[in-house]
């Protein structure tokens, strides 16, 4: 691998002693082997605990496998593949995962923007305050799936009593017509603070000059809004708007410990597609081929963004 | 009057956000006779007696082993990604080196779905005897926890200016010793937050510890769950609700008082990575 040291090195004017400056390119040429040395023990780890279990996934892939066999796959081709692809549950959990992942990260995103740019004024006085907001972060979302199990309950939960004293009944959050939408409020209202952090510091980090510039200008707090702030913090939008896509996208725990798979299988995730197959139908093959598949789709998704944001950045300079 | 406005928003957020949280720590407080009448969020009649029975051991639950096993699995977990990403923190910032492929792969792993590798993993370590351990366990968090300290950890080293390597390195000090003595000291506080920030998501990690776990080293997010495996008369609500007041309580009191280096490191992770 080509070796380039950082700007700062390279352009340091020579030491005026010959000798001394030979003697540092020899250090210099020593430590260049020590950085792979440095780095070996992650890599080494990586290649154990992701490398080998990859290759496992792909020869087990292509074989005939099940509990008993283990040990001895049998390389049959495509059979799992086919069998994946054919499998309605299977669209159907890739649809689930789709549109979970497409309405929470606007949800997250539209209301963490709107609390960010809001609060901030009460926020900046009083950081302490963001404690509370940040409190849902640190609870296993295991753990709320399971709180929700309790909060939405139609006869010890608090959210059904309310809605019946006021309204006179209350809708049964868990049935397979509403899952769907209860679970994208339960994920939105987790991770909305995450989206909220990523906001409120892109806006504080937004150059008072900027602001002040246009309000001498004679902007008003809205165009100083739409045409300064907001495009200021478009970069941030999209980088909250994909890391909460693909965690909505492979959602596995809070849907898991709430309703499972749901009622017909309504509310399989593909994560939660795949460990059903492995666990509960002893579905080895089938199990892993659905894991490669979706491996490829995250692949394909993320060499195309690193490729887009390359080129974007090479439009730049 | 906006001012009054702001507080209400705040206040209508923080309750929606933590509702969830608010009622559980509500029903831990209320006897089973009081939950059948009154679901609402006021307590006529508080009690510990959910509490006791939680710390009580039974044969069928244990929540010691549960947090001691969450406990050893996320110390091993934060710990041991910290001491395989420093020195390669150190190769990336100082030598350049892994720019082009293993940053990528390791910040790219975030957003790869884990469940990937968790069929292979549980294989893996069913032959190597791994299976259902709090090492195990223990070592899969550490994968979880990588990327981001890798990115932390790089991004701290990268904003000590290179002037203090030079100067050691002058003194006649080795690249270990430089990386030991001058480099980490100075980037002490990256490396307590990505062990507080590390411990909190190991801790509360799922996947992993219902597929790799069943009896010896389950973890305290497993471990509630069987708390609501209904056994004959149903779930015991303000039991399972203390459960997981108990669970929840070590990384939420922690995240509590880190919330301005967790903060930071979370968007250090997602805006640099």
């Amino acid at each position: 691998m080509r070796v380039c040291y950082p700007p700062t090195v390279r352009n340091r004017p020579l030491a005026a002693s010959t000798t001394r400056s030979q003697r540092r390119s020899s250090a210099e040429r020593a430590q260049r082997h020590q950085w792979p040395l440095l780095a070996s023990p992650l890599i080494i780890f990586l290649l154990i605990f992701l490398g080998f279990p990859t290759v496992l996934d792909i020869y087990y892939s292509l074989s005939a496998v099940t509990f008993d066999t283990l040990r001895s796959p049998q390389l049959s081709g495509l059979g799992n593949y086919g069998d994946v692809v054919n499998d309605p549950a299977f669209w159907g959990a890739v649809w689930f995962s789709l549109r979970f992942g497409v309405l929470t990260a606007l949800a997250e995103c539209l209301i963490g923007l709107g609390l960010a740019i809001f609060l901030s004024p009460l926020l900046v006085k009083r950081s302490w305050l963001m404690a509370p907001l940040m409190l849902p972060l640190m609870v296993a979302p295991a753990m709320v799936g399971l709180m929700y199990r309790l909060v939405l309950h139609e006869f010890v939960g608090p959210v059904p009593y309310y809605l019946t004293l006021i309204f006179g009944n209350s809708p049964s959050f868990l049935d397979a017509d509403n899952s769907f939408w209860t679970l994208v409020v339960v994920e939105t209202l987790q991770w909305t603070p995450f989206a909220f952090l990523l906001f409120y510091a892109a806006y504080q980090a937004i150059p008072e000059d900027a602001r002040q510039a246009a309000q001498i200008d004679g902007a008003s707090s809205w165009q100083l809004l739409t045409r300064i702030e907001l495009p200021l913090m478009a970069p941030t939008l999209a980088v909250a708007l994909f890391i909460r896509f693909i965690d909505g996208f492979r959602v596995f725990d809070n849907v898991y410990t709430l309703v499972g798979s749901g009622p017909g299988g309504v509310t399989a995730s593909l994560s939660i597609y795949i460990y059903e197959a492995f666990f509960k139908q002893g579905a080895i093959g089938k199990a892993i081929a659905a894991s490669i598949l979706l491996f490829l789709a995250s692949l394909l998704v993320l060499v195309t963004l690193s490729w887009l944001t390359s080129r974007r950045k090479g439009a730049a300079t | 009057m906006i001012r009054a406005l702001r507080w209400l928003v705040y206040v209508v957020a923080v309750l929606a956000l933590n509702l969830p949280v608010i009622v559980t720590f509500v029903t831990s407080f209320k006897t089973g006779a009081e939950l059948t009448i009154n679901p609402g969020l006021w307590i006529n009649q508080p009690t510990l007696d959910n509490y006791l029975g939680v710390l009580t051991i039974t044969d069928r639950l244990n929540v010691y082993a549960y947090l001691g096993n969450s406990l050893l699995a996320s110390v091993i977990g934060a710990g041991l990604a910290i001491l395989l990403a420093f020195p390669a923190a150190y190769a990336v910032a100082r030598g350049e080196f892994g720019r082009k492929f293993l940053m990528p792969a390791i910040v790219n792993l975030r957003a790869v779905p884990l469940i990937i590798f968790a069929i292979p993993i549980y294989m893996m370590f069913q032959w190597m005897g791994l299976l259902d351990t709090q090492l195990g366990l223990g070592l899969i968090l550490t994968i979880v926890n990588l990327p981001l300290a890798v990115v932390v950890l790089v991004n701290a080293i990268a904003d000590i200016p290179i002037e203090l390597d030079e100067a050691a390195k002058i003194d006649g000090a080795g690249t270990v010793a430089i990386m030991f003595r001058i480099v980490r000291p100075v980037v002490r506080p990256a490396i307590v937050t990505c062990a507080i920030f590390g411990f909190i998501t190991a801790w509360n990690e799922f996947l992993f510890g219902l597929m790799l776990t069943t009896n010896n080293a389950v973890p305290v997010t497993v471990g509630a769950s069987f708390f609501f495996a209904a056994s004959g008369g149903g779930v015991q609500w303000g039991l399972a609700s203390a459960v997981m007041i108990v669970g929840a309580l070590l990384p939420a009191v922690l995240g509590l008082f880190m919330y301005r280096q967790i903060s930071g490191s979370l968007t250090t992770g997602a805006v640099k990575g």
